[in-house]
């Protein structure tokens, strides 16, 4: 028998918008990232009709505290206010931040919370409205969203557990790592870098132009093997714009 | 019960207006085949019609039967300004506030990341050509103060400085009339980081 308990309200949640799609004639489906709950999606009942208390709230990269109930996959939106400390996202960032996004929504399961992921996806928002140097701050959320994700990405001993030697070169697999050139994998197409770049990776430095090249390379052969066949639409995106 | 092939037509094509569901369709379309068969008859012709007289201005891009429609061709506008709008509606709101005297640039939407709707979408080819025609002096981003109209506002300002050109953003901040008390603290914050000197 259906009880009040089964409404599952939750007030007062951190929550930062990841994206909204129009859904029926005058309401939004809301794509929430939540500190407690991870990534869930909700009904914003009206939110677009002009007066929509709501409709200037659902705005991505801003800290909000929300408030929702239901406990189907599609939940029903109470409220949302202004959380700590507004970011202010411009131009390049802002991009960034679009990228963030998608990551989230391609890689994270609905309802599985990540709560360290959460924190640091609000750092790193942090961060880039405060720099202009973008790309270390991609890097490091690209590499702590593997790892929160349970993906092994390991950058202190290549296959055979030896240590990474920074000047020799690796091949670097998906779910396998950094080969050796001569082990048997050499041939099939990983990324090419040296042990240097692995070990800058572990100690989070990037300060070295190679680091931050290779770094890219790796983690972008990563990303595609764990995103599958469906291109990011961000980075098409940024390809289209640089053809004027 | 199976519907004649014509009626489940109707139906599918009503579905292509937004937020009309097959539910809706359906009931959109009994009206007009039941209830108002003149309506229905008006609202084919003026569908047939429009589409066939109504396209995008060669200037602005807005909708217009001419193919430089009447506000561009205008001599009352001050041609050395150019201001930037997302939709139709952003043109006819500036409009109602009387204190615009340049020309317009309809983008037809906005760059949104997350729904693969890039430059070819918003028309950004079109608006660099018009942009550059030699008399405008100043392009005016009047985009919408959400992320995506940020965005949006940010990569014109690219493309359009790095040919030459000066541009602007509509400011943002209190209301007219807004006491501090009453504003949102997302608007206020940003009065306060978007603040002037005197
Ligand atoms: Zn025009």
């Amino acid at each position: 028998m259906a009880t009040l308990s089964h409404v599952f309200r939750q007030d007062n949640q951190q929550v930062f918008v990841l994206h909204t799609y129009p859904f029926k004639e005058t309401s939004l489906v809301v794509e929430l990232f939540s500190r407690e709950h991870g990534r869930i999606a909700m009904v914003a009942k009206g939110a677009r009709r002009p007066r929509s208390a709501m409709r200037g709230m659902l705005q991505s990269f801003q800290p909000l505290i929300g408030a929702w109930s239901g406990k189907l996959e599609l939940k029903t939106l109470h409220s949302l206010e202004w959380g700590s400390g507004l970011l202010l996202l411009q131009g390049e960032a802002l991009m960034c931040g679009f990228y963030l996004n998608e990551l989230l929504l391609r890689l994270l399961p609905r309802e599985d919370p990540h709560q360290a992921l959460f924190d640091f996806y609000g750092q790193t928002l942090k961060t880039l409205s405060a720099s202009f140097q973008h790309a270390p701050t991609l890097r490091r959320f690209e590499l702590r969203l593997l790892q929160e994700l349970g993906y092994a990405v390991p950058l202190v001993h290549d296959e055979q557990e030896d240590d990474i030697h920074p000047e020799k070169t690796y091949s670097y697999f998906a779910e396998r790592g950094a080969c050796s050139d001569h082990s048997g994998y050499a041939n099939r197409n990983g990324v090419q870098l040296i042990g240097k770049t692995l070990q800058d990776m572990a100690q989070d430095d990037y300060s070295d132009p190679l680091t931050q090249l290779q770094s890219k390379q790796l983690m972008r052969m990563l990303l595609a093997y764990y995103l599958g066949d469906k291109p990011l639409h961000t980075r098409q995106l940024l390809i289209d714009l640089q053809q004027f | 019960m199976k519907n004649p092939q014509a009626l489940d037509q109707l139906v599918e094509s009503l579905r292509c207006l937004p937020g009309v569901g097959p539910k809706s369709a359906l009931r959109m379309a009994y009206h007009l085949l039941q209830r108002d068969r003149p309506g229905a008859d008006r609202l084919a012709n003026s569908i047939q019609n429009a589409l066939q007289i109504v396209s995008h201005c060669q200037l602005c891009n807005n909708l217009s039967e001419q193919s430089i429609c009447s506000l561009c061709s205008s001599d009352n506008r001050d041609t050395s300004l150019l201001c930037v709008v997302e939709m139709p509606t952003d043109l006819m709101m500036l409009e109602q506030t009387h204190s615009f005297q340049g020309l317009y640039f309809v983008l037809m939407g906005r760059l949104s990341p997350l729904d693969g709707i890039g430059p070819k979408e918003i028309h950004l080819e079109k608006l660099i050509r018009r942009a550059k025609d030699g008399t405008v002096r100043e392009v005016i981003l009047a985009t919408n103060y959400t992320v995506e109209g940020e965005a949006t506002a940010h990569y014109i300002n690219e493309l359009l400085s790095a040919r030459g050109l000066r541009v602007s953003r509509i400011a943002r901040g209190l209301p007219m009339g807004g006491e501090i008390e009453n504003v949102d603290s997302g608007t206020l914050a940003q009065a306060i980081m978007e603040r002037r000197s005197l």
